[in-house]
């Protein structure tokens, strides 16, 4: 049975959601699923704007052989080449052996190396700028290079307003017969789960983002819907969401609060970090969030850094070491290029503690323009009275430099 | 070819050899005795046009070749080693620099007097830790709006503190070694600049060599000379010249040496006649003047090729090793041969050689030149795995950034006083206190005894310190486990308490990693210990250097105020957070595969030297990860 939605006149999508995947890209976890999102155009010509993944291959086929009706499939677009969205590619050039294929020159090279073969069959390549008429319905290409695969482009239809903007602007999270972002309560319910994908998935190239995000602002009046590849189409409050991606990119905080994470083997690390989060609620600071880094997935955790503009780092010291999950952690921040926050630091050690002296290297050396703040909170083994002082310190450095941000 | 000097330059040296027989001659004991600077003798020179021979006439220079200088250096050293420096390091160091790489106005106003003797010029390269490998630098040169701020200090600079004009190196980006070094024009008399004492030397003892300090200068921007990261190349092609005026200093103290051993072999008789007939001496007068004339040559040439814009870099470096190696040779030499009559002081000859030490030192020692000349022979030697210092990779302090000003000048009252006055500055209020055993982590002040205490009963001196500063008594950590002086809960470090309030008096404490680690959230760290050298010094704001069994009473009596009111909460003086370095320019992303390129890292497998920024790559440079080209790459 077909599932189909229309976007807008002519439009459709003809995606199809996913819960059984456990692993978004075999690491992020989706407890709520993803959607694959693929957009049929039936102008004077049948264009399709990307297609789904393997696994949501007979869905995309039965979807689009409802809406043709029995006529051939024209235009096949791919916007973006990894494959959650091209994998069935091959499958619609065996269905539709008429299809011309448009892309992006990177993009035919991909599809080559992935093994989709689109020999014998006629490659549009497309570059920056260039225009095509499906019929009533004219669009631009326009590049997303390291958004964020190299090939990406995303295409905007000039006669509708709409844009296919390939990763950018998707979400985690199913549609389950939503297809609106107006037709859930975004800013409740999904934008932790869009952050999440945008700060793992695309988080290192926030200059990339930057420079996609520059050449929107020029068109941004013509924009009337945002058709993402992941997650719900935006066709209202544009703004709010471009304006997320903006802070996002620029790995600018949204939150001026404080994100404890806390590595702890026997709860005593663990006792400090909720001791501090007590020190700040009581001096009115709420925006405190609380992780404990040996059971949170580490994407979550970027999504939350990348969301506060302080954060906390407790950790013992393992193997003379940074306990390895958190290390994990910091490696995963400098990966995706985080930047810009504040840290403080608690350290815990029962003979010889290392993993301040270490966080703080690697937060000095490795990830960039960082501030470490220094009062540093050191345990010998748990946190025992004498250093009830410290931890108040600690809290003080905090509400003062958050005070500071708030001001800037 | 006959390798002959001109008529202009023998009657040039002629003139010279008169003045400086006349003028300096008769003085030049009593200025080596007396470690004295001939005022009045540089000033006639000035006055006769000689302080700025190889300059411009339009720039108040003689508008002679650089040979002119080199005989004019050679002259005056011919009689005084120290009044030959003084020439050479104004005209070579002081001046040169400004003439080459000055703009108009810089030279209008800088360069004019001091080529036409009104003012007198120096050069600041060499710091403690910066000698022949100037990548060591640490003074700094910060931009603040329209000035920079300098600040840090250099050794042994020839001329001051009578030269009027300094060409100042300093660090304008950290952490990219020698291309981070800039020059700087500054004058004596500026706020912040100051003179160290005048060195007692060995040698060339009339010529005047002192310590400069910066403390906060502010230096116009104006007064950058050349453009910001162009230092390294201004001192090394200034050094390539000033080796010239090196060279013939120490051909004119040989040759002053050879002259007078020449004489005195002829009027010394022995066995019934001159000594110099016979032949052990005859035969040391044959090889000095055969080293001489070599010694000449290499001066001359390098000199002649300076003056016709040939490369002359590794002719001046033989020159100058050469010249200063046979120098030794030819004054010791030259004073075996006045036997015992030369070892006694107001002998010309002894001065000689004690002048003569110097030029294998100075303005690149003769191992550097040997570097200079081997590596224009066989290029740049390959790269080692151990890295050149060039890159600086000091460990910071562990206590943080720190004043760590020690406080030497005066007497040890003095210098406590000097102490006291900088801590109450700071906001330090002495006339409230806290109790004595006031919890370490609580405390806002803390003295505290190392083993440098001693016995047991100069706990006394710590209690009543701690009284007097209103401060807790703690210790290092041996003093509480081993010797058992205080409690163990009062020893301060890693494993013990920690001090993080304001004020933290180490009496005789050395300064062991893990104490330090227990000071380092300290606002201010005082030291006091007998040894100079112990790592408290590195990571104190103040120090002293003396005996606690002296220092602690005068320090206890300059603070105390009687009865100590109780202090009102503390309130945490900040400290500073390290500064990091700022980026030396942006990095760009590739837009083929997200590769960042870093200008500090460069991108060493296409041979692009860490430092070179994005704009300068070659346009042919390709991203090393995926071969996209330059133009795909957007800013960071």
């Amino acid at each position: 049975m077909y599932c189909v939605r229309t976007v807008t006149k002519d439009l459709y999508w003809v995606g199809a959601n996913d819960h059984r995947l456990t692993l978004f890209e075999n690491i992020h976890p989706i407890p709520k699923g993803v959607s694959y999102n693929a957009y049929l155009l039936l102008d004077k010509k049948s264009v399709l704007f990307d297609t789904v993944d393997w696994s949501a291959c007979r869905q995309l086929l039965e979807n689009i052989e409802h809406l043709l009706g029995g006529k051939p499939l024209d235009y096949l677009v791919i916007n973006h080449m990894e494959p959650d969205h091209g994998a069935s590619i091959e499958e619609i050039l065996l269905r539709y052996p008429e299809v011309q294929i448009i892309s992006t020159e990177k993009a035919f090279l991909l599809m080559r190396q992935f093994g989709f073969h689109t020999d014998g069959h006629e490659c549009i390549e497309v570059k920056e700028g260039d225009t095509f008429s499906f019929g009533d319905h004219s669009v631009t290409f326009v590049a997303a290079p390291m958004v964020h695969w190299p090939e990406a482009m995303v295409t905007f239809d000039t006669t509708n307003g709409v844009l296919f903007s390939a990763d950018a602007f998707g979400s985690f999270i199913a549609l389950d017969g939503k297809l609106f972002a107006d037709e859930v309560d975004f800013d409740r319910d999904w934008i932790d789960e869009a952050r999440r994908y945008l700060t793992n998935i695309v988080g290192k190239y926030g200059p990339h983002i930057q420079l996609l995000l520059g050449k929107a602002a020029g068109i941004l009046d013509q924009i009337k819907y945002i058709c993402p590849l992941h997650g719900p189409v935006w066709r209202k409050d544009l703004g709010y969401f471009i304006d997320k991606y903006d802070k996002w990119s620029r790995y600018e905080p949204e939150v001026n609060g404080v994100m404890i994470v806390y590595a702890s083997m026997y709860g005593n690390t663990e006792a400090a970090a909720q001791a501090l989060a007590a020190k700040l609620c009581e001096r009115g600071i709420t925006d405190v969030a609380v992780y404990d880094v040996s059971n949170t997935h580490v994407s979550y955790l970027i999504a939350e850094s990348f969301k506060y503009s302080h954060i906390v780092l407790a950790s013992v010291t393992y193997n003379l070491g940074i306990y390895p999950v958190m290390k994990n952690y910091l490696e995963d921040m400098k990966a995706l290029n985080l930047q810009d926050r504040t840290f403080a630091i608690i350290e815990n050690g029962s003979w010889a503690c290392k993993s301040g002296d270490l966080m703080q290297t690697f937060i000095d050396e490795e990830l960039k323009n960082m501030t470490v703040l220094n009062e540093r909170l050191s345990l010998a083994s748990s946190l025992q009275a004498d250093k009830a002082a410290e931890l108040d310190k600690l809290a003080d450095a905090l509400a003062e430099s958050l005070a500071e941000a708030a001001h800037t | 070819m006959l390798f002959q000097t001109t008529q202009a330059h023998e009657e040039l040296r002629a003139k010279i050899r008169a003045f400086a027989e006349e003028e300096i001659k008769p003085i030049a004991f009593m200025l080596d005795q007396q470690n004295e600077f001939p005022d009045e003798a540089i000033r006639k020179l000035g006055e006769m046009g000689l302080m700025g021979i190889p300059f411009p006439k339009e720039y108040g220079g003689a508008g002679l070749d650089a040979l002119s200088y080199a005989i004019a250096v050679e002259e005056l050293a011919r009689v005084d080693g120290g009044a030959g420096v003084i020439l050479s390091a104004h005209v070579s160091l002081g001046s040169w620099p400004i003439f080459a790489y000055g703009t108009e106005e810089q030279k209008q106003k800088y360069l004019v007097p001091l080529a036409k003797g009104e003012k007198i010029g120096a050069f600041g390269l060499t710091e403690p830790s910066a000698g022949s490998d100037a990548g060591g630098t640490e003074t700094t040169a910060v931009l603040k709006g329209d000035h920079y701020v300098l600040n840090g200090g250099k050794i042994f600079i020839t001329n001051a503190p009578k030269a009027d004009t300094y060409v100042v190196f300093a660090v304008t980006t950290p952490d990219i070694g020698t291309r981070g070094i800039s020059a700087f024009i500054v004058e004596k008399g500026w706020k912040g600049f100051y003179f160290g004492d005048h060195y007692d030397k060995m040698g060339i003892r009339s010529s005047s060599t002192a310590e400069l300090i910066f403390d906060n200068v502010e230096v116009p921007k104006e007064n950058l000379l050349g453009k910001e990261g162009d230092g390294f190349k201004i001192a090394m092609s200034t050094l390539d010249g000033g080796r010239i005026g090196i060279a013939a200093q120490a051909l004119g103290i040989a040759q002053g040496a050879y002259d007078a051993a020449v004489a005195y072999s002829k009027e010394r008789i022995q066995f019934g006649k001159p000594i110099g007939f016979q032949q052990a001496i005859s035969f040391k007068i044959a090889d000095m003047a055969t080293k001489l004339r070599c010694a000449r040559f290499l001066v001359y040439s390098a000199a002649e090729l300076k003056e016709a814009h040939a490369p002359y870099g590794m002719e001046s470096a033989m020159a100058k090793m050469y010249a200063s190696d046979i120098a030794l040779e030819v004054t010791n030499d030259a004073l075996q041969i006045h036997g015992g009559a030369g070892f006694m002081k107001g002998m010309e000859v002894e001065r000689a050689y004690r002048d003569a030490k110097i030029t294998t030192i100075y303005e690149g020692t003769n191992e550097i030149q040997r570097v200079v000349i081997a590596s224009h022979i066989l290029g740049k030697a390959p790269k080692s795995a151990g890295g050149s210092s060039s890159r600086p990779k000091k460990p910071a302090p562990i206590t943080g950034v720190r004043k760590k000003v020690i406080l030497r000048d005066g007497s040890p009252a003095e210098q406590v006083a000097a102490l006291v006055e900088h801590l109450k500055k700071d906001g330090h209020d002495f006339t409230v206190g806290i109790p004595m055993d006031t919890p370490i982590a609580q405390a806002e002040r803390v003295v505290s005894a190392g083993k440098g205490i001693g016995e047991k009963e100069n706990m006394k001196l710590i209690e009543d310190l701690a009284k007097a500063a209103g401060a807790a008594v703690g210790s290092s950590r041996p003093v509480a486990e081993t010797l058992k002086y205080v409690p163990l809960n009062r020893y301060v470090g890693m494993s013990g308490q920690k001090f993080t309030g304001n004020l933290y008096i180490a009496c005789g404490i050395s300064g062991a990693v893990q104490h330090l680690k227990g000071i380092k959230d300290a606002s201010t760290i005082v030291a006091i210990n007998t040894n100079a050298g112990a790592p408290i010094f590195k990571n104190c704001d103040y120090g002293i250097v003396g005996d606690v069994n002296e220092i602690l009473p005068l320090l206890t009596a300059a603070l105390d105020t009687g009865e100590k009111q109780p202090a009102p909460p503390m309130v945490k003086m900040k400290r500073p957070r390290p500064p990091k370095p700022e980026p030396i320019g942006p990095r760009y992303v590739c837009g083929g595969c997200g590769y960042e390129y870093i200008p500090e890292l460069g991108d060493p497998d296409a041979d692009i030297a860490p430092g070179t920024l994005f704009e300068k790559l070659p346009e042919d440079w390709v991203c090393p990860e995926c071969a996209e080209s330059k133009s795909s790459f957007i800013e960071a």
